[in-house]
């Protein structure tokens, strides 16, 4: 039992390391907290959905184009609307991000209704001696580690993830050294978002979405880059399998309706007894 | 110009007073609810408007009160308005459990902290349902009072408007202001602003958790959907925003002006409620970040503590 709650665990720990990535990036980058970031999810979740309705697409090839799509409305909303906020007292940008929030979940349920919607692709179950592996789980775990991977790479090896990577240690001196910082920022915000979408498109598979799907997922984002510690980006992929674990443990013990106040319990203990992340300090 | 000011005041408590006497129930019923938004967005302004600390959540301190005042009516028999007192004394006390760990920190822990209070809330009360009736609700005894709800309600806003004067006034709301402004500043001026901050939220709790009580007393019936609304949190938030936070009137007009036009206007679109809401947030961050308020002060050279 305790096997299978750890193999859970991890598969939809991969999920919130890839998700809350995208949070850690904006942050590190703008000291800015997306409170928009799960309902990008949410956007790309319905990217996919339009997909495979109506072109019939295959969900796993509808990953990229939904990460590409979000990542364009993520370079249009920081281009038009949060770029304003960075300098800003935080107080500002996270007003701006809310509001921008609401208005989102509002258009998709113009567009889509709140009715349940969902993507049938892979069901049953992997059975490998005692423990069963979820299809679905299993391929939204890989990809989720292969996107993850990829930012990661991306971070380390170009020149674009190294200015990224540069601004978010220190903005000033990524401006001395040639740094065109609002183009950084700019593209920092499509990549959370594109993370966000691949996150929406994996969802889509494994749960029916719906458009207040996002909210959550933006508390649960910010739950891990605390338990990763703020600004720390491998923090995240920790964060991330530690409230898959947890959340999987409490569904043991307790009810699986209780496992957001699970959660919940852990960012205050974590608050309280090391508010800088369990790996502590910023390491980007 | 103060005198005349006073007179304006105290002509406007005296109509009010009088009100239920001549008003129909539908009038009565929407100064009611004048009131508690009122109550609502004056809360919600001392610990985001003056200390700068967005509250996400403020409405679990209202569905707190509310089941509080609720439970303690129907399953101990107390009379409304003491369980009204109860309310905000349940409201102070998650304020307590919330604020000691999340505000020791700086930047938004507190407002991540705030957004997800919401759902834990209603997973709990949905989970303790021997004691909360879960998702099927609690039903209080019928009791006609929305006459004397409408003057607890008023003296609950007037209360809180008064708080909020108090507040801006003392060396108290300056160091809540200094919070807001720079708070390593503020830390180096030997102001404890963990106490400060923590002071600040616990005033911002009492309000919406005695007018969620009233509101449980009032409407006869609870439930996890009705008293944990997202919605009432984004409507105090607009309000305050758009009358001018940090202000003392600000919260009033904001709450007053968008109440009225919600009745008149907005009720025949409710699909596009929110989406009207997110704008003018966004709006009034880029555009006016001090609220209709804070335009009049500089144009006009009001005083800071209007």
């Amino acid at each position: 039992m305790l096997g299978q709650v750890i193999v859970s665990g991890i598969l939809s720990g991969a999920l919130y390391a890839m998700v809350a990535l995208g949070l850690a990036l904006i942050f590190g980058v703008m000291r800015v907290i997306n409170i928009a970031h799960g309902p990008l999810l949410m956007l790309g979740a319905y990217c996919t959905w339009l997909l495979y309705v109506g072109l019939g697409l295959n969900p796993l090839l509808t990953v990229p184009v939904s990460m590409a799509v979000l990542f364009v409305i993520g370079l249009v909303l920081q281009r038009t609307l949060v770029f304003r906020v960075v300098d800003a007292p935080e107080l500002s940008s996270l007003l701006l991000t809310f509001g921008v929030s609401i208005a989102i979940v509002n258009l998709a349920q113009l567009v889509f209704t709140s009715d349940l919607r969902a993507v049938e692709y892979i069901t049953g179950s992997w059975v490998i001696g005692r423990l069963a592996f979820s299809k679905p789980r299993v391929i939204a775990f890989l990809f989720a580690l292969g996107v993850t991977a990829l930012a990661f790479l991306f971070l380390q090896r170009t020149r674009l993830g190294k200015a990224i990577r540069a601004t978010s240690q220190s903005r000033e001196v990524a401006m001395v050294c040639g740094i065109d910082v609002g183009r950084v920022h700019m593209f920092t915000f499509g990549l959370a978002s594109a993370l966000a979408a691949a996150g929406g498109a994996l969802l889509a598979v494994i749960v029916a979405i719906q458009p207040e799907m996002g909210g959550v997922w933006t508390f649960k984002s910010f739950l891990v880059i605390v338990l990763g510690g703020a600004g720390n980006y491998p923090g995240a992929l920790l964060g991330g399998m530690l409230l898959g674990l947890v959340e999987q443990l409490a569904s043991l013990f307790l009810t699986t309706q209780l496992s957001e106040v699970v959660a919940y319990v852990l960012l205050v203990v974590v608050l309280l007894v090391r508010p800088s992340g369990l790996l502590g300090g910023r390491q980007t | 110009m103060k005198r005349a000011v006073l007179l304006a005041l105290g002509v406007t408590v005296v109509a009010l007073a009088v009100y239920p006497a001549l008003g129909t129930g539908y009038g009565v019923r929407s100064a009611l609810q004048t009131f508690m938004w009122i109550a609502l967005a004056g809360s919600w302004n001392i610990i985001s408007g003056l200390t700068g600390y967005v509250s996400f959540g403020h409405v679990a301190f209202f569905g707190a009160g509310a089941y509080a005042g609720a439970i303690l009516v129907t399953s101990a028999g107390w009379p409304w308005p003491v369980a009204a007192l109860a309310g905000g004394v349940a409201a102070i006390l998650l304020a307590l459990i919330i604020g000691y760990p999340c505000l020791r920190l700086k930047g938004p822990y507190f407002a991540i902290a705030m957004l997800g209070l919401n759902e834990v809330l209603r997973a709990l009360v949905s989970y303790f349902e021997g004691l909360t009736g879960g998702g099927n609700g609690l039903s209080l005894p019928t009791l006609d009072a929305s006459v004397p709800i409408y003057y607890v309600m008023g003296l609950l806003a007037v209360a809180v408007t008064g708080a909020a004067y108090l507040i801006v006034t003392s060396r108290f709301g300056l160091r809540l202001m200094t919070i807001r402004e720079d708070e390593v500043a503020a830390e180096a001026m030997g102001i404890d602003t963990f106490h400060h901050k923590l002071g600040a939220l616990l005033l911002s709790a009492v309000g919406p958790g005695i007018a969620g009580a009233l509101m449980a007393r009032d409407q006869g019936y609870i439930e996890p959907l009705s008293v944990f609304p997202l919605a009432t949190t984004v409507t105090m938030i607009v309000m305050v925003l758009f009358g001018g936070k940090g202000t003392v009137w600000g919260p009033v007009l904001g709450a007053v002006v968008l109440f009225i036009a919600q009745e008149l206007v907005w009720a025949r679109y409710p699909y596009v409620h929110p989406l009207l809401f997110g704008a003018i947030i966004v709006l009034v961050v880029l555009a006016m970040p001090r609220g209709v308020l804070g335009l009049l002060q500089m144009r006009y050279r009001l005083p800071r503590t209007i």
